[in-house]
């Protein structure tokens, strides 16, 4: 497709761009500043907002395309952040193979430290009320060819810190971190430009970016969305997702290079504890609000037996735990004596807690009235908050990301304004349903696995009994676990 | 009735709308008169003498119906959706026609295709004229159209996107007979597109004709119509417009539907100007968009693209 | 096809509830164990007395039991085997449950205290003040010339744990009459034994209620109207009454511990039963001077 030459020519030239200013020099003289003319405005240097701009820049087709990058945050802090190899952040993704062969795709995997990247291969979900389980496991001989992945846990600081890396590598992208958002209007017309549908960010310090397309990866309280006067609809949960980095007591029954996900279902949310390298773990524990501010008061000693105790003990025990002041470690102790259990089938046991990574985070979630409008196009938390119990938020926004980076090379292939919504479109169409229906089964395995007592929790049982009795079931489910199947998320 | 339709901006007008409107009028008008190698071969132009400006291929009431769009032309929901939907596919066949073989002796400079300049011809609202300035292989777009209506939308249009400015985009209010051709075959045009036009001239053949010569040797004349058969009568008529209405009431009439092998025998009887057509038939599929399928181009909408080679 | 389907599932579903020790549950292969047993290959016991029954084993001891015990009520033994082949496998769980999700509960379960005549000083507590938990425990005793020693000791609950819980309620039984006020005449203990249904969910208590058909008319006319209502809404209402640990109240005020376990007591029985005694008799009398004036 002549990709060779089309880098060679900016979208927006040059000399337009010098000659618009000049003129609009002339017309406003007395304004402080004229906005710069970008083909992309991104607002958000978040996972979603950097691999869509590394896609871009990695692509020769979209190469030429003008970028900003609006954050908030020190970039240059994000892009060095380095940590000892047994400390670990304690806010981790899953990454599924198929947002893993994206990253790889762009050119980007490469640079985050894949020693601390940790793969999986097994789960383990089951009913903290009724004990029924489902195990994610590969029979001998019977791993598909894609790989027994079944997605990979990583610090979202390595991943941003390596598109960043990869972002500085291609070069390109006009940066402006550590800057407020002031407002975001609409363009004028002068005499040879009419910009009255073009987005103006305007930054705090008096730079002003003209967008062609304004993306908004901006977070669940996305300023572009409110711009674009698109409704974000959905509800809290009244919970909190505390998470932690957690020292085990060792690398997890499989060893090395057979790891395994932890997830329980207790009435107030799910607890998950996903491994990372080495002997450590993350861990995700979405419960009551009053429940989170205990445990994050918790001390050490007693926070890891509350977090042993929640894959192990009784809802009834942890409900008792969860109005102790303190001393979670000695009743976890005794009640442990009189709990049966399977140990491979759960978790090993974890023996400490790094220090400052207990932290806690409201869950809600949110969807987009739609996610596309004229000159604007939102992706990943801006577009979408997600309950995080199938580890899928960050990858919904990979997911959107490739989609609109898809679009955006169509549109520039066949010169359309990648601005228009009929450019947007085909992003908006083929994100939208499934990031609808993913939003919905997990809102409604939320709510399933919320209630403690009655017909449901035998009825869930046996459905979940019977999903982990079915082979071919349970590896359709495997494989869209680890993207590897037919599409239906 | 007329004037209603005039307004509203989903309304076209045609030449003869009672001819559409009415159904089972095609089947009577097909057998009286003589079918499918009418138009190309047995009308006689206006006109045969290219210098002559004030002759014209360009019905009055297509243009004023035209006009009447102007202002939902660049509505992407509005009635030119379709067109809207179809224009990548525009770009795809120009670029399978350019990176196909050329036919021309080996003597004969080629188009550079990195710095390629076209004439768009009936641009309307400027949907081609405006992707094809965008493509970073294009070196100039010249537009026309025979109405000043649509052109001033077009112009406007076109300002709301700076990469568009500086010469790379020029629209003129001309037809093709009044444009003036450039003396020098090397300055004619690389790509000439005739898109959704030539069912809307009374005279197709002269059209042709004269359209071709501003086509330079090795460049390509890219045009997109519709098959005159049942099917498409079916469809464009009576499905999309009377019954549907996703395409304005009267914008097609079925008599002025040209056969794609009807092109190929007027270009062939030009005595060697030409090479050997390429078709691409698409189809409309409510709710995808248009879509190539193999062997359409008989049936329905289609492209057709031919090189000039002498 | 391509994953391994594993049979411990179900299995493990039921033993993960964290019912049955640790021991048993790794050391009995949980899906066969059930269908297999012999006296041959009758597991170890779970604790001292212990005696691991199969299902079928604990269905036809359920049966057994309760069809001897309407026959003979008195078969003390026998209404404790149908207890706890009926307690298994939900109820008694609920209950250690309620136990557990009690500060005062999980304190008796982690000490474990057996309520014995020589637990308890029994005449400490004929020494302790008139309306005290403990004087009215062993007035109740001396009234009914029983003893804390009578109760048969648990077999056939698996779960170490959860057979405490059936030790223990059978062991409180004679402070709940204390609490209640209610006597060891058939009809108090039916009225007793509607309270503990309601208050406990034991499948035995409830049933024990049908006993009631065995009243006589008037006695059973006075359980509909006033003890079954009393004993429901008071079961109903009250905190659970395993969760009281006896042993440390038996200095307090039996009106104050019922007040603070949400129970009113109930109308006297024996009073009641005298008034209406004195009430025949007065009527007979009546009856006999009115045909002497004939």
């Amino acid at each position: 497709m002549n990709t060779a030459i089309r880098r060679r020519s900016a979208y927006v030239c040059r000399s337009c761009t010098q000659s618009l200013q000049r003129q609009l020099r002339r017309t406003y003289a007395s304004a402080t500043a004229q906005p710069d003319i970008y083909d992309v405005v991104c607002v958000g240097g978040g996972p979603a907002g950097l691999s869509l701009l590394t896609a871009l820049r990695a692509n020769p087709v979209t190469a030429h395309l003008r970028i900003a990058l609006v954050e908030a945050q020190d970039l240059a802090k994000t892009k060095s952040w380095k940590l000892p190899p047994n400390k670990f952040s304690n806010r981790c993704s899953s990454l599924t193979p198929s947002s893993a062969s994206f990253l790889d795709q762009i050119g980007a995997w490469s640079h985050l430290e894949r020693d601390r990247v940790q793969a999986y291969q097994e789960m383990q979900v089951w009913d903290g009320v009724t004990g029924a389980r489902i195990e994610f496991d590969w029979a001998p001989g019977a791993a598909p060819a894609a790989g027994t992945t079944i997605a990979y846990m990583n610090e979202n600081l390595n991943l941003t810190s390596g598109l960043l890396k990869r972002i500085e590598e291609l070069g390109g992208v006009s940066v402006f971190d550590n800057a407020k958002v002031e407002k975001i209007a609409y363009g004028e017309e002068t005499e040879d430009v009419d910009l009255r549908e073009w987005p103006v960010v305007h930054l705090s310090g008096g730079k002003q970016l003209s967008a062609r397309l304004l993306v908004g990866a901006d977070g669940a309280n996305s300023p572009v969305r409110s711009f674009a006067g698109i409704e974000a609809r959905g509800w809290d949960y009244n919970r909190h997702g505390v998470v932690a980095t957690l020292e085990m007591e060792g690398e997890g029954w499989g060893g090395e290079h057979l790891k395994t996900a932890y997830q329980r279902f207790l009435p107030t949310g799910p607890v998950a504890m996903l491994p990372l390298p080495g002997n450590h773990c993350t861990l995700v524990w979405s419960t009551t609000p009053t429940n989170a501010s205990r445990l994050k008061s918790l001390s050490a000693k007693d926070f890891i037996a509350t977090v042993n105790a929640a894959f192990r003990l009784s809802p009834t025990d942890l409900e008792y735990m969860h109005t102790q002041e303190s001393g979670q470690a000695e009743e976890y102790s005794w009640r442990l004596e009189h709990t049966p259990l399977d140990y491979r089938t759960i978790p090993q046991t974890a023996v400490g807690v790094q220090e400052g990574t207990v932290a806690s985070f409201p869950l809600k979630l949110r969807h987009a009235d739609t996610y596309i409008a004229e000159r604007v196009a939102l992706v990943g938390d801006a577009a979408h908050t997600i309950h995080p119990l199938a580890g899928q938020g960050l990858n919904q926004g990979q997911g959107d990301v490739q989609s609109l980076a898809k679009a955006i090379e169509y549109a520039v292939g066949h010169g359309q304004d990648i601005g228009v919504t009929m450019a947007l479109e085909p992003y908006a169409s083929e994100r939208y349903a499934a990031n609808h229906l993913l939003l919905g089964v997990c809102d409604k395995l939320h709510k399933l696995y919320s209630v403690g007592s009655g017909p449901l929790v035998p009825l869930r049982s046996v459905g979940l009994n019977a999903v982990n009795a079915l082979g071919p079931l349970k590896s359709f489910f495997m494989n869209q676990a680890a993207g590897n199947g037919i599409k239906v998320f | 009735m007329r004037s209603s339709l005039r307004h509203a901006p989903k309304a076209f007008r045609t030449a003869r709308p009672v001819a559409c409107g009415a159904i089972g009028a095609p089947w009577l008008q097909h057998t009286r008169r003589q079918p499918p190698s009418r138009k190309l071969s047995t009308t006689t132009p206006t006109y045969h003498n290219p210098s002559s400006p004030t002759s014209s291929s360009v019905n009055e009431t297509e243009i004023s119906h035209f006009s009447a769009l102007a202002s939902s032309w660049w509505d992407p929901h509005g009635p030119s959706r379709p067109l809207h939907l179809m224009n990548p596919l525009r770009h795809d066949f120009i670029q399978a026609c350019l990176s196909a073989p050329s036919t021309t002796s080996p003597t004969t400079p080629q188009p550079d295709p990195n710095a390629l300049r076209y004439l768009d011809v009936g641009c309307g609202g400027g949907i081609f004229a405006e992707s094809a300035a965008r493509l970073p292989t294009t070196a100039s777009v010249t537009a026309i159209d025979p109405s000043p209506t649509i052109l001033t939308v077009a112009r406007a249009h076109a300002k709301r996107d700076p990469s568009l400015g500086g010469g790379k985009l020029t629209y003129l209010s001309e037809t093709i007979e009044s444009l003036a051709l450039p003396a020098a075959p090397a300055d004619r045009f690389d790509v000439v597109s005739v898109f959704e036009v030539v069912e809307h001239v009374d005279y197709p053949a002269a059209f042709l004709d004269r359209v071709g010569e501003f086509v330079r040797p090795g460049g390509w004349l890219v045009l997109s119509t519709i098959a005159r058969t049942w099917t498409s009568w079916l469809t464009t008529n009576l499905v999309a417009e009377d019954i549907l209405g996703v395409v304005p009431k009267g914008t097609h009439d079925w008599y002025k539907y040209i056969n794609e092998e009807e092109l190929r025998a007027h270009f062939a009887g030009k005595g060697g100007v030409w090479g050997t057509p390429r078709a691409m038939g698409v189809v409309f599929v409510p709710g995808f968009g248009w879509k190539e399928v193999r062997g359409s181009e008989k049936i329905g909408n289609y492209f057709l693209g031919v090189q000039r080679v002498g | 096809m391509e994953v391994t389907l594993r049979r411990t599932a179900a299995a493990i579903a039921r033993n993960n509830n964290g019912l049955r020790p640790a021991a048993a549950a790794l050391t009995a292969a949980p899906s066969s164990r059930h269908f297999s047993l012999s006296s041959l290959t009758r597991p170890p016991p779970n604790y001292p007395g212990h005696v691991p029954l199969t299902r079928i084993e604990k269905a036809a001891l359920a049966i057994g039991s309760g069809l001897m015990s309407l026959r003979d009520p008195r078969r003390g033994d026998l209404i404790a085997a149908f207890a706890e082949a009926t307690a298994t496998p939900y109820f008694i769980y609920r209950l250690r449950d309620a136990m557990l999700a009690s500060p005062t509960g999980r304190r008796i379960l982690r000490d474990r205290p057996r309520i014995t005549s020589t637990s308890l000083n029994l005449p400490h507590l004929r020494s302790l003040p008139p309306g005290s938990v403990g004087r009215t425990y062993v007035a109740w005793l001396d009234r009914e010339g029983v003893s804390p020693d009578t109760r048969s000791a648990v077999r056939y609950i698996d779960d170490a744990e959860c057979a405490y819980v059936m030790q223990r309620y059978r062991e409180c039984h004679d402070f709940y009459h204390a609490l209640t006020g209610l006597p060891v005449v058939r009809e108090g203990e039916v009225a007793l034994k509607a309270f503990e249904f309601a208050n406990t969910l034991l499948p035995m208590t409830g049933l024990s209620v049908f006993a009631a058909a065995t009243l006589k008319r008037s006695e059973r006319k006075r359980f509909g109207d006033i003890y079954l209502p009393w004993a429901l809404r008071n079961g109903l209402r009250a905190a659970e009454v395993i969760n009281v640990y006896w042993e440390e109240q038996l200095e307090r005020d039996v009106g104050e511990l019922r007040r603070e376990l949400g129970v009113e007591p109930p109308p006297d029985l024996r009073d009641i039963r005298k008034r209406e005694r004195e009430e025949r008799r007065r009527r007979k009398e009546e009856q006999a001077a009115r045909d002497g004036g004939v």
